[in-house]
């Protein structure tokens, strides 16, 4: 077993160099990161401010240059708030984690029932009704989801506040956006893992020994599904960020997906690597923890 | 490669032989929610080819007499404005046909492009073997690892918001699905003597590739794409709602949502309609994608 | 399973207790929706509108305006003209800067001396344009100084109304980032208790504040981008005064209970400036087809709920200057047309043009509209507000072939404070620089400018009024209203000068 946490580690280390790579690529993507760093620079000044941004030097010294920085955290000061980037983004993502994970255990608080009893059921007009629901909330934007559920319970009916992150209140309606984003999904694989398990010789012997039907799914089968369900949370991380960054955009939740937007715009570049840079080494970790959880929920693959 | 699931969450591996064409197709047409969506796509892709003609009016008429019509089954609501008109008065149901355009077009457009990248990666990771295999992996890995949405808009940020920029930069998220499909395939193949001996006789690799990788992987390459363009159109939904679209003339459908969610409170149409646009057309598209799975390979579900 | 259940609860829990840093909402705080918040709070250190409204109830200046746009004693007790280019200001004693220091006349003098950076090739406040004629501030005795400028300088009290004075020893010692951010300290009503970037600004009443305690303990800036929002959050109480209220949502504010409108005229003009050193805007006759172009009474009556006045120049009603006898262009699209085949282009011509007022997105599409409509087949695009724009539009003049944009004149209300930045030339200038090529303009502003001859510069102002009517630098608009929504919990009203003072606010019983 160690000499697979070590091999996911080894993997680990190498793709965080990956992510410096393409990170650090974000400002050399157009060719003239002066363009993009100091726009109000004059061209007279352009050459010197390379020289003195260490942007003549060659491109292997300046990647080396910003992967000790980012290790250290330095991306520099965001152009816009004259601060420095990371703290910025550091100082936003409690809300943005926070928001996903409140979304994450509002989909499978849904999606476990409802995608047990799919399976259960399997083919009846239950059944299909989920599954219908299943592909309509996968054909929804996210974005349209948060506007439609504001315009309902915030405009319409005023029982939610409309935008912000205050108040218990106000963080209903963009967990519920995004919870509802992310539930298809893990309907999908409750459903199909379920499936897969619930004719096994283990269960059927446990059900021929008289164990009633629901205590067989709930002990043996949803172990099965926490597998799965736990691999696509990791594998899914970073569309569920993506999520995030949209309902944040819709509900004006100051977490950093709000903030990284607003720097695209701004072409505040800082901000830009060093939101896509923490939230990729978040979701590397994340994969990682996965992978040693597979291993805690999956003896099988142990003996390898 | 590690074993990952992709969306949609069902192992896919490489299949045997396709199912044999016209069961495969009577599986299909004859499903209602196959019809279903065929018709809506066939309706929608209609509606963006002959737009200027569909269309009742020009996206671009605007009229300060006529701002804020609502949908003309709303009191106040005029029918030759069907769906209501925006906060300068332009048609809303005309914008919603044009705009149906782009989605399209960029759709369909970043598939391709992910499929060409995505096959060739495929083979020449299963083909090569070895370290080029790893490394191809690594990038896949590493390419996953970003929230999607950020690194297309960070990267469209970067080279300018241009229709191709996005097109190019959104066709490479997804590539990876092809690639595992097609890797996948040529292993299998590659354990088969019979490669061997054809390839003893000087057989070429592109013979092989032609005769035997792409008939297998076809079935599946078709699945995928097609949900990919559901994808990408919501993609680029995203893009334009967070206002790194192509800046185009006419409207995308989720610009239209981002200039109408200021007015949400006097003018709910605005930001509402758009999106129903967006989940048909994705809708249908996803319908059809599923039951063409099913029909081309019913073992996979 | 269950454990890691329970942790993910746990972990969720924990990540949400900690951003729920939202202010007190009681009766004593006054909360502000701003469209974002200004990069500092030093008040010599940006140029925009939301910064100013920030500053004025952090700082004093030495004069202030009352609502009634008379000049009032503020931080100078009196003020005399001791020649055409000298004044003298007696200041008031015992003024306390949030930190407890008195301020003296040395602060005065270093609030100046930091701007006008005497001696200094570049300058770095982009507020230097504004009180670069004055040479000298010359200390007489510890309650008397000197403003003394090059020329007569006509505007010199009038930009002293949003001049804030910061205070000499704190801002050497702590430094003018921590002064703009963290260690903000001046002498108004309220002192910096938080900022936190693009959220909020929270401010706490300054107990030995000279003209009193203020009627608030709290003031809190929220940075609100989203229209829609600022909105809701009026609706629900969650902010008492919104700014810059759309025609189109009044109506909604008006209705719900707990909320009314405040409008009133204000300097605010709108125009499209345009790039005259290329086609087609070098031409005179394409800029008249331009203005011809343009139906601004319906503009004003459709889309602003008629809070709104058109003008013949960019000079406005209110300022001192203003020809009434200057008339605003009609709208004839059909004189526009034939103006523009005079022009050489009878078939029309491609043009884009630029703006970053993404309030008044809809009102540039529709004047995008109406020019399309003439022949000049109009790409609106539009930017976000920030350093990518300001880049593009003020420091390179990359704009072309227009731009859509309003001016506020700082609150000043003399025609000088909108001809000079919008159509000098000079390199100090704003953006007359890059887009404006009227020949003689300069020359007559000039000599607007550095005569204290009031009458005399009323005679120039009117000769360049009508020289710009005819020259049509610009497509000439409409001036606005400003519209607040406030909560019926607070009295207030909007101020013409577009200031939000708040020290006039009281809660409502």
């Amino acid at each position: 077993m160690s000499a697979f946490l070590i091999r996911r580690l080894l993997r680990f280390v190498v793709v965080c160099f990956g992510v410096s790579l393409v990170t650090f690529s974000i400002l050399h993507a157009s060719g003239d990161p002066i363009a993009l760093i100091m726009p109000e620079a004059p061209e007279a000044d352009r050459v010197q401010l390379r020289v003195a941004l260490g942007l003549s030097d060659p491109l292997p010294t300046q990647f080396v240059r910003f992967v000790t920085n980012a290790a250290r955290g330095n991306f520099g000061n965001s152009f816009f708030h004259r601060e420095p980037a990371f703290r910025l983004v550091v100082e936003r993502m409690p809300t943005t984690l926070g928001l996903t994970c409140l979304a994450v255990a509002l989909a499978i608080a849904v999606a476990l029932p409802v995608g047990i009893y799919s399976a259960v059921r399997r083919n009846t007009v239950s059944d299909h009704a989920a599954t219908a629901v299943v592909f309509l909330g996968q054909s929804m934007p996210v974005f349209w989801i948060g506007i439609m559920l504001m315009l309902l319970f915030a405009v319409q009916w005023r029982l939610l506040p409309v935008s912000g992150w205050a108040t218990w209140s106000s963080m209903v309606l963009p967990a519920v956006t995004l919870g509802a984003f992310t539930t298809p999904l893990f309907m999908r694989i409750i459903r199909s893992s379920m499936l897969e398990v619930i004719n096994l010789d283990y269960v059927r012997t446990a059900r021929a020994k008289g164990v009633s039907e629901w205590l067989v799914i709930c002990r043996h089968a949803l172990r099965n599904a926490a597998l799965p369900i736990v691999t696509v949370i990791g594998l899914q991380f970073g569309l569920l960020l993506s999520g995030a960054v949209l309902t944040e955009t819709v509900f004006a939740v100051p977490g950093v997906g709000r903030l990284i937007v607003g720097a695209i715009r701004q072409l505040d570049f800082p901000i830009v690597q060093a939101g896509v840079f923490l939230f990729a080494i978040i979701i590397v970790s994340v994969n990682f923890l996965v992978d040693v959880l597979y291993v805690y929920l999956n003896p099988t693959i142990r003996l390898r | 490669m590690a074993v990952t699931l992709p969306r949609g969450a069902v192992a896919y591996e490489a299949s045997g032989p396709a199912a044999s064409g016209s069961r495969a197709w009577r599986r299909f047409a004859l499903n209602p929610a196959a019809i279903v969506g065929s018709l809506i796509l066939l309706v929608v892709v209609g509606a963006a080819l002959a737009a200027p003609w569909v269309a009742p009016h020009d996206p671009a008429k605007q009229s300060l007499l006529r701002r804020f019509t609502p949908p003309m089954w709303q009191t106040g609501g005029n029918a030759a404005y069907p769906l209501g008109t925006d906060q300068v008065g332009r048609d809303v149901l005309s914008r919603i046909v044009h705009g149906a355009r782009i989605s399209l077009l960029v759709g369909v457009s970043a598939v391709i492009v992910s499929l060409i990248v995505g096959v060739t990666a495929g083979l020449v990771s299963g083909f090569v073997g070895g370290t080029v295999d790893t490394v191809i992996g690594t990038i896949v890995d590493v390419w996953l690892s970003f929230p999607q949405l950020l690194l297309a808009l960070a990267f469209v940020a970067a080279l300018g918001p241009s229709l191709v920029t996005i097109i190019v930069v959104l066709g490479l998220t997804g590539w990876e699905r092809y690639a595992r499909v097609v890797r996948a395939e040529v292993m299998a193949l590659r354990e088969k003597e019979f490669v061997d001996a054809a390839r003893a006789i000087g057989v070429g690799r592109t013979r092989i590739i032609v005769r035997h990788v792409l008939p297998n992987t076809v079935s599946s390459i078709v699945v995928m794409s097609t949900l990919q363009v559901a994808q990408a159109i919501l993609a680029e939904a995203a893009l334009s709602f967070l206002g790194v679209g192509s800046g185009n003339a006419y409207p995308t459908w989720g610009q239209m949502i981002s200039l109408g969610r200021d007015f949400v409170t006097v003018a709910w149409w605005l930001a509402t309609l758009p999106g129903f646009a967006i989940l048909l057309t994705v809708l249908a598209i996803n319908l059809v994608g599923d039951r063409l799975r099913d029909a081309l390979d019913p073992r996979a579900t | 399973m269950k454990r890691w259940l329970l942790g993910l609860v746990a972990l969720t829990l924990a990540a949400l207790a900690v951003p729920l840093g939202a202010a007190a909402q009681g009766k004593d705080t006054l909360t502000i929706a701003l469209p974002s918040h200004a990069p500092t709070l030093d008040p010599h250190m940006h140029f925009e509108r939301v910064g100013v409204l920030v500053n004025i109830n952090m700082f004093d200046s030495l004069l202030h305006r009352s609502a009634k746009l008379e000049f009032e004693p503020s931080l100078a007790l009196s003020w005399k003209a001791l020649n055409d280019t000298t004044w003298e200001f007696k200041l008031r004693r015992g003024v306390k800067f949030h930190d407890g220091s008195i301020m003296t006349a040395e602060d005065v003098r270093f609030s100046f001396d930091r701007v006008l950076e005497p001696g200094k090739e570049k300058k770095k406040s982009p507020q230097y344009g504004n009180v670069r004629a004055i040479k000298e501030v010359k200390i007489v005795d510890a309650d008397t100084i000197q403003l003394i400028t090059d020329k007569p300088f006509p505007l010199l009290l009038e930009r002293l109304v949003y001049f804030g004075i910061v205070p000499k020893k704190h801002v050497e010692k702590v430094g003018e980032e921590a002064f703009g951010s963290t260690a903000t300290v001046g002498t108004g009503p309220w002192k910096l208790v938080e900022w936190k970037r693009d959220q909020h600004i929270r401010l706490e009443a300054f107990d030995q504040h000279w003209r009193g305690k203020p009627a608030f303990k709290y003031v809190v800036f929220r940075a609100i981008p989203e229209v829609a929002t600022a909105v809701a959050e009026l609706k629900t109480g969650g902010v008492d005064i919104i700014r810059n209220v759309n025609a189109d949502l009044m109506p909604d504010i008006k209705a719900h209970p707990q909320t009314r409108i405040s409008t009133t005229p204000i300097l605010r003009v709108h125009y499209i400036s345009l790039d005259m050193r290329s086609a087609p805007f070098d031409k005179k006759a394409a800029r008249q087809a331009a203005n011809y172009a343009i139906d601004k009474q319906a503009v004003v009556e459709k889309m602003m709920a008629g809070l709104g006045r058109q003008v013949a120049t960019v000079v406005q009603p209110a300022a001192f200057g203003f020809d009434p006898s200057v008339t605003p262009y009609p709208h004839d699209p059909k004189k526009a047309k034939e103006l523009l085949a005079q022009a050489g282009y009878p078939n029309g011509f491609d043009i884009t043009l630029h703006s970053s007022a993404v309030d008044w997105r809809p009102h540039f599409e529709a004047l995008g509209q109406m020019l399309t409509e003439v022949g000049l087949r109009t790409t609106v695009k539009m930017w976000d507000p920030g350093p990518a724009w300001n880049k593009f539009f003020q420091a390179e003049g990359k704009a072309t072939h227009g731009q859509y944009g309003s001016w506020g004149n700082y609150s000043v209300f003399d025609a000088d404070a909108v001809l000079h930045p919008l159509y000098h030339t000079e390199p100090g200038g704003w953006i007359g620089k890059h887009y404006a090529r009227v020949e003689g303009l300069d020359r007559l502003i000039d000599e607007a400018r550095s005569s204290v001859d009031q009458p005399k510069r009323k005679r120039i102002y009117a000769e360049i009024q009508r020289m710009i009517r005819e020259e049509a630098p610009s497509v000439f608009l409409f001036t606005q209203n400003d519209t607040l929504g406030i909560s019926k919990k607070v009295a207030y009203e909007a101020r013409p000068d577009e200031w939000l003072w708040l020290f006039a606010a009281k809660p409502v019983n």
